[in-house]
């Protein structure tokens, strides 16, 4: 099957598959859907990417303490965003998710 | 939005692509028809646990040699990577309490006598995936370590140049880690005593060749047998001080509960200490989790490592730590770098199996069946397991 076919066949799967974007590791990770998202990816994929986020799976205590980390260390937060905020991560990225699943980087032919 | 910006400055092409794939909204295609994963020059295979910053897990599978080679050797950074780096400009400064303060250039570094040490390098959050209840970090699994062969002068060499005062107690090392917005800039420091061992280096290559970016060009510290973070890259000041550095890198970060800490538990920072060498731990490196394996004779193969210590013995379970029988050790062997050890196992059914691992070294300490919880998840080295299926 060419790769045009098969990228035919797999288009809706894909489309239905989220995760799937998540994981491919030439693009961005993206932050979930939801209305704190833009202020989220604002606030917190500019010194860092959404990777470092995503992969977490923590209480939102834990989160508490993460935001208020970052706010300290730099991160833009809108004192009237930071509740939304921590339980937007919460909801997402809280200990009953399952592991995150790490993506490899390309093989470089020139260590072969 | 800064982070188009950002991502211009610090990330590969191929990240960038993707940023702009993402911008223009047409990435099924192009995850397609073109790069399908992230490219790092010289990194193969690996794990992304992040890409900017950087942290990149070796996939246990490659741990296959005793050597790790370059290319699958784990990246760990607190912060962006230098964005320049001009060896020709670049100098090191040793100050503090010290006599004769000066600054060296690489040209007359590289002209010292070079002493080589090979290491097993481990990050102290290597295994904090597998920690639970879950802590805060990246999230690594059990590839955050790889043995490398170091060379360069000795640090006690530079020091000894400069004089340590009798008030000197600690040096401090900073390097050139471009730190965004209000973060604490990553520096630490080690107790005078590890500085002057004989085995403490201001490395300049690895593996034989010269220190890729990724692992800290053009001089990092080599503190043998302790955690990753003692090894600062990109090296440029070493600082004599006469208490232990004060910042958010020694403290909070980098430190353990004084006594056992109940999962979950909060730990007043007045009841740590900081991580230094690092523990006894053994890992499988074959067959992988999950394998389903033929035949009757499968060796187990793995690597075991215990810091400043040497490994005494490696033992190996396949009835889920009911018994245990001795792996037996590789030849390869150097004061702070991992053994090598196989189990020739011979399964008399077919059906699941635990194959679980477990390291003791010469100090008497041995790998616990559950791993020593703390807050940070640092120095993971429960027993190690890999679920495997003998077919008939
Ligand atoms: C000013 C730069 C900056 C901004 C903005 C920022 N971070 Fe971070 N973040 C860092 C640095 C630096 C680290 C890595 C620290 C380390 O590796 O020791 C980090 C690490 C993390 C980690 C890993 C756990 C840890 O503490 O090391 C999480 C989770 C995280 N950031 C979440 C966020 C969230 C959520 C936001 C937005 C509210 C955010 N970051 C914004 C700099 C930033």
């Amino acid at each position: 099957m060419s790769k045009l076919k098969l990228l035919l066949v797999l288009l809706p799967v894909l489309a239905a598959a989220p995760q799937f974007w998540a994981q491919s590791p030439s693009l961005a990770v993206e932050l979930p859907p939801g209305p704190m998202k833009a202020k989220a990816t604002t606030a917190c994929a500019e010194c860092h990417e959404a990777r470092i986020i995503v992969q977490q799976r923590l209480s939102s205590a834990a989160w508490t303490k993460e935001v208020d980390k970052m706010v300290k260390w730099g991160a833009v937060v809108d004192a009237k965003d930071r509740d939304s905020l921590i339980e937007y991560f919460s909801a997402n990225f809280g200990p009953e998710q399952p592991v995150y699943v790490p993506s490899r980087t390309s093989v470089d032919k020139r260590q072969k | 939005m800064t982070t188009r910006r950002n991502f211009v400055g610090t990330a590969s092409g191929a990240v960038f692509a993707g940023a702009l794939a993402s911008a223009i909204g047409f990435h099924p295609l192009l995850a397609w028809a073109g790069e399908k994963s992230l490219a790092i020059p010289g990194k193969d295979g690996m794990l992304v646990r992040s890409a900017r910053f950087l942290d990149l897990e070796m996939p246990v599978e490659y741990a296959a040699d005793w050597i790790t080679p370059t290319h699958h050797f784990f990246v760990r950074n607190h912060m962006h990577e230098p964005s320049t780096l001009d060896p020709a400009g670049w100098k090191l400064s040793i100050s503090g309490e010290v006599e004769k303060p000066y600054a060296i250039s690489l040209t007359e570094l590289s002209k010292l006598a070079s002493h080589s040490v090979t290491n097993t390098l481990e990050c102290a959050g290597n295994g904090r995936g597998l920690q639970n209840p879950k802590v805060p970090g990246v999230q690594w699994g059990k590839g955050a370590v790889g043995t490398g062969t170091f060379s360069g002068p000795q640090l006690r060499v530079l020091l000894e140049r400069a004089g340590v005062k009798s008030a000197g107690k600690h040096v401090m090392f900073r390097g050139l880690d471009q730190v965004p917005g209000k973060v604490p800039p990553f520096i630490r420091s080690i107790p005078l005593e590890k500085a002057m061992d004989a085995d403490t280096l201001v490395a300049t290559h690895m593996n034989g060749a010269v220190l890729l970016k990724h692992h800290g060009f053009p001089a990092r510290a080599l503190v043998p047998g302790w955690i990753g973070a003692a090894s600062c890259k990109w090296l440029t000041e070493i600082k004599v001080l006469d208490k232990e550095f004060e910042g958010n890198f020694m403290s909070p970060g980098y430190r353990m509960p004084n006594t056992a800490a109940k999962p979950g538990e909060a730990v007043k920072p007045e009841n740590t200490h900081p991580v230094t060498a690092l523990g006894v731990k053994s890992l499988i490196t074959s067959p992988a989790d999950g394998a389903a394996l033929k035949g009757r004779a499968i060796a187990v193969h793995g690597m075991a490592w215990a810091g400043e210590a040497d490994i005494a013995r490696v033992e190996v379970s396949t009835d889920a730590g009911t018994t245990w029988k001795p792996a037996r050790l590789g030849h390869d062997h150097a004061k702070y770098a991992w053994r090598q050890w196989t189990y020739a196992w011979q399964p008399q059914k077919p059906g699941a199996y635990v194959v679980l691992s477990r390291a003791t070294d010469t100090q008497g300490r041995v790998q616990p069946d559950q791993p020593v919880w703390n807050p940070s998840g640092y120095l993971y080295n429960a027993i190690d397991q890999v679920k495997v299926h003998v077919e008939a």
